[in-house]
């Protein structure tokens, strides 16, 4: 009950009958210390004790949900569901806050960054000749996570924030369907984009392990602090940070997110309060990573966004921003001069990009 | 109760008919002006659409009706449209329940829209259920009986009557079986509260609870004995409660669960199954050691007390101690409890009942009660709740096998009497029994076969049975056969039956539980509120009902079923001789009418319809403190009209609250004891010795009015001419013209006379309660010392056995003492509860309770299925309930479910759609041998059982 | 304005469920969800105490909080509806309930949970027609001028419901009437041990009404 008191107001003031609750065990608790009625007592003060309380022990183990049976016996219900309070709390005034900072504050990053550095362009000009860097088929499989993603995000928002938005805006007969379209979308597409995930991340493992030279490329801020760029192979190291942010959180979200797609198994309550808020969170992060993530892919450097449009980068921009990269690619060129890169078709997405790191 | 695992939707969805296929069903069978405006609303439409009752702007018709449930009598408001039972709202002016309702009574609409119903005739025919028309049914069935009776004569029909009868009905079955010439009737009294009838009425007078629930707020010490208000009889709880909050009334529960009661209680005492008498006399030892007892009140009003003494003497702790399990201090306590808080009443039901020493254990209360001097005061009094809704007004209007209506007996005069009463000739009468004379004598005069006997009535040997034949034909007219013990025998005897009739508006277990595959009928009956009439509730009230809805389905109400089979075997002219009937329907008023006239010993004479229906009228004009009308129409009435309700209705007796009342003039409802036994027993007079009645011109005891004796005191003359042509040689029983009871009560006086209540019944096996050892007991130490009876050749016809069982030891490989009860969603067999989703919901698997040390010794856990197997070998496989509630040597099954024999599921052999929501294995399967040695009341409260864990 | 509210008094409550059936009877909810159910504490032990839990219809209510779709809302009486349209069965209500007020028809997979339910205060909720309403909620008693049927059928009357002061009334009446320091939330034991204390804890309310 101490802990309970030490909440907030809102919990104190969640019913009448709460209130009777706490009252009744705090009485409880001070007579229980005290030991045995003082003198001195008022008329105000008996009366109180004479609502004789259930024992302090008794609450507490209904706060802790022992001891008792509901004539409603599917049982991950307690009397009294504490957990939920905190879980509130927690989403309420931590994450619904915390996730606006979060995006907007990346979003609030990017825009100052544009405005002060603009678009990163290539230092020389194009060679004209190309590279190939994503097969067709990883073209496919980004395009399907991104846009999973996209769709998840932005349903989620929705989840979280679109009702102070869309319901006020547009109505309830607005509102309705596209929070329940939100919904279905969010639940049917979530374990998609978990298999996707699972699927891209196997495919580029081999050229996201790290290497030493990362460390330096990190250093450099990826070529922003100082003006040589860091050395980098295939994925850069900014790259790697992304891959196994979504290799970790991302796989935490979509574990989260199974465990409140799929009531069905009888998890309890207090689990999926705990999946929640690391989905949420989890969620939130990736989001606001992803803003980066898109603005570096798209506006933020030159050539970016056709490498993943196409499946070809400019030589010079392979130079530039992946020279381990290009690097080897020249010298398995030298060696194997009939497979020069970029000479011939590789539109059927057979061929392989090069991969030296 | 706890729940154990659910099922998320009804078992068997989709049999049976939708509620909408009820809805167009309804509005079909209605017919008339109802069935038009319901087909013509479009109501039919929305119906169409949803499950739920429609919503409709039709008008409300308000009936007030009386739950069907308990005997508690809760009023209810039921709402109708068009046909429809559209809502149930709470009766806050009732005097009894103030709009308050357990789960079933909270639940009663749905009687109106639960589609699992028996809907037509049926029969089983080459073990197919096949539909048969009304007109059939009767044929076949009839001429089915008419062979038997030709064949083995009248006794080899049993007609197996209902406590779910109203008055009329029940009143009707008792005349019907008395025409067909038969005393084979009975109905759930039998096995309910026949002890408690037996043992009070011969103590006191009247078997009936002496006060009302209401009365009980006026108690300042409560002793619950064998009594489970909080699970059985919710709504007297309101009562109860009233009385610990206000007047901090002790509230002491003995029993050996720790009960829902007992969590309310003030005092909990845990007791060994069985042993209720030797409890009492340790109380008493107690009371009498301290000079407890009400000294003058015993004086005055109690014959042999002395008696009870010498035999309480034997009963010192130690071997109180060593029968019941309570210590010595546990017994001061609640003695002194009982001493220091007095008014103080006593409340028993199946527990204390149901046991081959029940009329020991009824008679032992009694005795507290009065050497405790509470009998006959506010407050006080053995408050014997019933069971069944009408339980009380089925046993007083004498569906029984042992008397005719209103307590007569079956001796000649009562033969007589009632003869008088119907208009028919005497002889005629006579000529329709068997003519052979039995072992136990002529059959007219002789007990019938019991209701928890039909079993061995069907079983037994020709030449064991004190009648012609075994029985052949069983009518099972509103009964749960898995409420009686024996279930396997139960199944062999209805596979040896020539015809089984089921008139009910459930299938039953009757109609699954047996083998056969032919000569099973089942004719579907109206529930109580398809039909209207008088219902008598726990505190002797009388209330009437309205017919809330028209008949469902084809159900037909019981009494129009009555009158075409009377019809059929050819006796419906005498037995409808003044009573109106339109089309088939017999007129209800006129059956309260009629036995308004012969009722004379129950005061079941005052309580015509009009007046009933004017208390029904203005349930809030009646006080829920005192139940007595301030004012209205019914000024000055008790609610009810609380029998007895002396003389005629235009006597305007006000009815007996509370019985043997002194402190009241007879006149206002006050009493005394009956003078049912004598004058002297053994030169000791019986009469009260200076204590009469408020305003009794008579200023001692004296005994019941007769004729001569108003000539004696020279108050013949008050009588009108005609009152003393009819009362000429009659007594205040026999007279019907009321004037002998009219003229004793204008003088202040009780007809039944102003005796003593006795504590000795010498007609009795044990003229003393003794405590025996029940039949199967786990402690055979105590058989030496307290033996059962000898065996009884010929008891209500059959060889009765307790010796010869109770010497065969099986205690060790039956360890366990097995005991049974209620839970507070169903009733009785529960088949209709269990068909109610509201109810069913909330209790969807049998169990048994065994308390955590033996579940631990047995290596069972919580939840696992188990087999508990009763000592003659019935074998039920439920699931485990582990919980402290008991004690370590005893478990506890809930008798209400059915529909699963020995493992084995009867799902199948329900006639389609008729199935209830829930099954389970009845207790009663596993129950044993055991009958009381005066009513025949059935052992469900101790035996012997088993318990393994189920392997799969 | 009346803040309406449930009060169990658990010294009353004997556990017989006919809140739960009552509620049945008046909005006709679905087999597997019961708006209102039946607690017990410490089953079978001489500490058993059995309360009647249902919405207590909050103030700041928990459920209205964290709904992603406001499908609840409170009205100005304080009693707290769902409106079935905007449901989404995102099960978050049911995660911040304090009473496990909140159910949903269906637990499958894809959180296919249907539209939530949950008592109404048998105050229905919002729909175009009489028939609508019922439907969807069930009854819609409060329009009637009558209070919810479970509280109505109460069989001991332990379930209080209307407005909070007067709610509050009742039961500081009984807790006065008992003249127990055990009179209102008690365990069976405690009572016991006061007994054994003595006296002088005993009259305790009773000081308390002599003194106005």
């Amino acid at each position: 009950m101490h802990t309970l008191t030490e909440f907030p107001r809102q919990l104190l003031r969640l019913s009448i009958m709460l209130l009777f609750t706490l009252a009744l065990a705090s009485v409880a608790l001070a007579e229980e210390e005290s030991g045995a009625r003082g003198e001195g007592w008022t008329p105000q003060g008996e009366m109180a004790t004479s609502v004789g309380p259930v024992t302090a022990d008794t609450w507490r183990q209904v706060r802790d949900g022992q001891d008792f049976i509901d004539t409603r016996a599917d049982s991950t219900y307690n009397l009294i569901n504490q957990s939920g309070e905190y879980w509130r709390q927690f989403r309420d005034r931590w994450i619904s806050p915390g996730g606006l900072i979060a995006i907007g504050g990346v979003l609030a990053i990017i825009v100052v960054f544009y405005l002060i550095v603009g678009k990163k362009t290539l230092d020389s000009p194009r060679t004209g000749r190309t590279m190939l860097r994503w097969t067709a088929v990883e073209r496919a499989m980004h395009w399907t996570l991104a846009s999973l993603f996209i769709i998840l995000a932005l349903t989620g928002l929705n989840l979280l924030y679109g009702k102070f938005v869309f319901r006020p805006l547009f109505g309830d007969g607005f509102w309705a369907p596209m929070i329940s379209g939100t919904k279905l979308l969010h639940n049917y597409l979530g374990p998609l984009f978990g298999i996707m995930l699972i699927l891209v991340l196997a495919k580029w493992l081999s050229i996201n392990i790290p290497k030493k030279h990362d460390l330096t490329w990190f250093k450099q801020g990826g070529g922003i602090i100082g003006n040589a760029h860091p050395d980098a192979g295939f994925a850069n190291a900014g790259e790697k940070g992304w891959y196994w942010l979504l290799a970790t959180v991302g796989l935490l979200v979509v574990a989260s997110g199974l465990v409140l797609d799929f009531p069905n198994f009888n998890q309890g309550r207090d689990t999926m309060q705990w999946a929640n808020m690391v989905h949420a969170i989890g969620s939130l992060g990736l989001v606001a990573v992803a803003l980066g993530h898109i603005y570096i892919g798209t506006l933020g450097t030159e050539g970016a966004f056709e490498a993943m449009k196409t499946g070809y980068v400019d030589e010079t921009w392979a130079k530039q921003h992946h020279n381990l990269w290009y690097e080897e690619v020249k010298q398995q060129a030298d060696t194997a001069p009939e497979d020069v890169p970029g000479d011939k078709g590789v539109e059927d997405g057979t061929a392989k990009a090069h991969r030296p790191n | 109760m706890r729940l154990t695992k659910k099922s998320a939707r009804p078992a068997g969805q989709g049999l049976g008919i939708t509620r909408r296929q009820f809805l167009q069903r309804s509005g079909a069978t209605t017919g008339g002006l109802a069935a038009a405006g319901f087909l013509g609303n479009s109501m039919m439409q929305r119906a169409d659409a949803q499950e739920k009752t429609p919503v409709s702007d039709a008008a409300i018709e308000t009936k007030r009706t009386i739950c069907s449930h308990c005997s508690v009598g809760c009023g209810v408001y039921a709402e109708v449209q068009e046909g429809v039972w559209t809502g149930q709202e709470p009766a806050f002016d009732h005097p009894i329940n103030r709009g308050a309702h357990c789960a079933k009574g909270a639940s009663l609409r749905e009687h109106g829209h639960s589609s699992r119903r028996l809907k037509y005739p049926m029969k089983l025919e080459n073990g197919e259920w096949k539909r048969l028309s009304w007109e059939q049914a009767i044929e076949e069935v009839g001429d089915k009986v008419l062979e038997l009776r030709e064949k083995h004569g009248p006794d080899s029909v049993y007609w197996l009557g209902s406590a779910k009868f109203n008055n009329e009905q029940a009143y009707l079955l008792r005349k019907f079986a008395a025409m067909f010439g038969t005393n084979n009737t009975d109905h759930q009294a039998r096995i309910c509260h026949s002890t408690t009838v037996a043992g009070v009425a011969n103590t006191w007078g009247y078997g009936a609870m002496t006060n009302s629930l209401n009365d009980l707020q006026n108690s300042r010490s409560i002793l619950f004995i064998g009594s489970n208000p909080c699970e059985a009889h919710p709504i007297a709880m309101q009562h109860i409660l009233l009385a610990k909050e206000r007047s901090n009334a002790e509230i002491i529960v003995v029993d050996p669960r720790f009960t829902r009661t007992a969590a309310k209680a003030t005092k909990y005492v845990r007791l060994r199954p069985g042993s209720d008498v030797a409890y009492v006399w340790g109380l008493l030892w107690h009371i009498f050691e301290n000079g407890w007892e009400d000294k003058t009140y015993i004086e005055q009003r109690v014959y042999g007390m002395d008696k009870v003494r010498d035999e309480v003497a034997a009963f010192t702790p130690d071997v109180v101690e060593s029968v019941t399990g309570v210590h010595e201090a546990e017994m001061y306590d609640v003695a002194k409890r009982l001493a220091d808080n007095r008014p103080g009443c006593i409340v028993w039901c199946m527990g204390g009942t149901q046991h081959t020493t029940g009329n020991n254990n009824t008679r032992a209360y009694c005795i507290l009660e009065l050497a405790l001097g509470n009998i006959g005061k506010s407050g006080g009094g053995a408050n014997i709740f019933r069971g069944h809704d009408n339980v009380q007004g089925a046993t007083d209007l004498g569906l029984m096998s042992h008397s005719l209506p209103g307590y007569y007996g079956l001796s000649e005069g009562a033969w007589q009497h009632w003869a008088k009463v119907w208009d028919v000739d005497y002889e005629w009468l006579k000529s329709r029994f068997d003519p052979t004379e039995y072992a136990d004598g002529p059959p007219m005069y002789s007990n019938g076969i019991t209701v928890s006997r039909w079993i061995d009535g069907v079983l037994e040997q020709d030449e064991n049975i004190a009648q012609r034949t075994s029985l052949k034909g069983m009518f099972y007219w509103g009964h749960a056969v898995n409420s009686q013990t024996r279930g396997p025998e139960m199944k062999k005897a209805m596979n040896q039956l020539e015809l089984m009739v089921i008139v009910d508006p459930y299938p039953t277990v009757a109609a699954v539980m047996h083998d056969r595959s032919d000569g099973v009928y089942l004719l579907p009956a109206a529930t109580q509120f398809e039909t209207t009439g008088s219902v008598t509730a726990t505190n002797r009230a009388l209330q009437w009902r309205d017919r809330v809805i028209e008949p469902q389905f084809e159900s037909r109400p019981d009494h129009e079923i009555m009158y075409l089979l009377a019809k059929k075997l050819g006796f419906a002219e005498e037995l409808f001789k003044h009573i109106q009937v339109n089309g088939n329907e017999p007129l209800i008023e006129d059956i309260t009418r009629e036995f308004n006239r012969g009722m004379w010993t129950v005061g079941y004479t005052g309580q015509s319809p009009e007046r009933l229906k004017t208390h029904q009228q203005n349930w809030h004009t009646f006080s829920f403190r005192t139940m007595q009308a301030e004012g209205g129409p019914a000024d000055k009435d008790y609610y009810g009209l609380p029998w007895p309700c002396w003389g005629n209705a235009e006597m305007n007796h006000p009815g007996t609250p509370l019985l043997y009342d002194t402190s009241k003039p007879v006149k206002e409802g006050g009493l005394t004891f009956r003078a049912r036994f004598g004058v002297e027993r053994d030169g000791i007079s019986l009469l009260a010795d200076g204590v009469y009645s408020e305003g009794s011109d008579l200023n001692d005891g004296y005994p019941e009015f007769t004729a001569e004796m108003l000539k004696q005191l020279g108050w013949w003359e008050e009588l009108t001419s005609e009152e003393q042509a009819a009362a000429e040689g009659k007594n205040w029983k026999t007279d019907l013209s009321g004037g002998i009871q009219r003229v004793a009560i204008d003088h202040g006086c009780a007809p039944f006379g102003n005796a003593k209540a006795r504590c000795e019944v010498w007609t009795f096996p044990d003229p003393i309660p003794k405590h025996r050892e029940p039949l199967y007991t786990a402690r055979r130490d105590l058989v030496e010392k307290f033996p059962t009876w000898d065996d009884f050749e010929s008891f209500y016809r059959l060889p009765t056995l307790y010796r010869s069982i109770q010497e065969n030891d099986v205690s060790d490989r039956y360890p366990i003492t097995l005991t049974s009860g209620r839970l507070v969603e169903y009733e009785g067999g529960g088949e209709e509860t269990r068909s109610m989703s509201w109810l069913a919901e909330l209790q969807q698997e049998m169990f048994v309770e065994i308390n955590p040390a033996l579940a631990n010794d047995l290596g069972i856990r919580n939840d696992d299925m188990v087999w508990l197997e009763g000592a003659e070998g019935g074998r039920v496989k439920i699931k485990a309930m582990v919980t402290p509630r008991v004690a370590r040597d005893v478990v506890f099954m809930p008798f209400h479910f059915g529909g699963v024999f020995e493992g084995e599921s009867l799902a199948s052999h329900y006639p389609e759609g008729a199935q209830p929501y829930v099954l389970g294995e009845a207790a009663n399967t596993a129950t044993t041998y055991g009958y009381d040695s005066v009513t025949q009341m059935q052992e469900t409260k101790v035996t012997l059982c088993r318990i393994e864990k189920a392997s799969a | 304005m009346a803040t309406m509210k449930f009060m169990c008094d658990a010294e009353r409550c004997i556990e017989c469920n006919g809140c739960v059936t009552a509620c049945k009877n008046a909005n006709e909810v679905p087999w597997g969800i019961q708006r209102r159910r039946v607690v017990t504490i410490d089953d079978g032990e001489p500490t058993e105490v059995s309360i009647s839990v249902a919405c207590m219809h909050c103030d700041d209510a928990p459920c209205i909080a964290v709904c992603p779709t406001e499908t609840l809302y409170q009205r100005d009486d304080g009693i707290v509806l769902h409106d079935k349209d905007l449901c989404i069965g995102c099960g978050y209500c049911l995660y911040a309930c304090p009473f496990g007020a909140p159910q949903f028809p269906k637990l499958n997979a894809f959180g296919e949970r249907g539209k939530m339910d949950k008592c109404t205060f048998c105050a229905g909720g919002p729909a175009e027609t009489k028939e609508e309403e019922y439907e969807k909620y069930g009854a819609n008693r409060i329009a009637e001028g009558k209070l919810p049927l479970c509280a109505e059928m109460c069989s001991t009357k332990a379930l209080l419901a209307g407005d909070a002061q007067e709610v509050a009334d009742i039961f500081r009446q009984r807790v006065v009437q008992r003249g127990h320091e055990d009179g209102a939330w008690s365990g069976n034991q405690r009572r016991e041990r006061s007994r054994r204390q003595g006296a002088s804890v005993d009259n305790l309310a009773y000081d308390a009404t002599r003194q106005g």
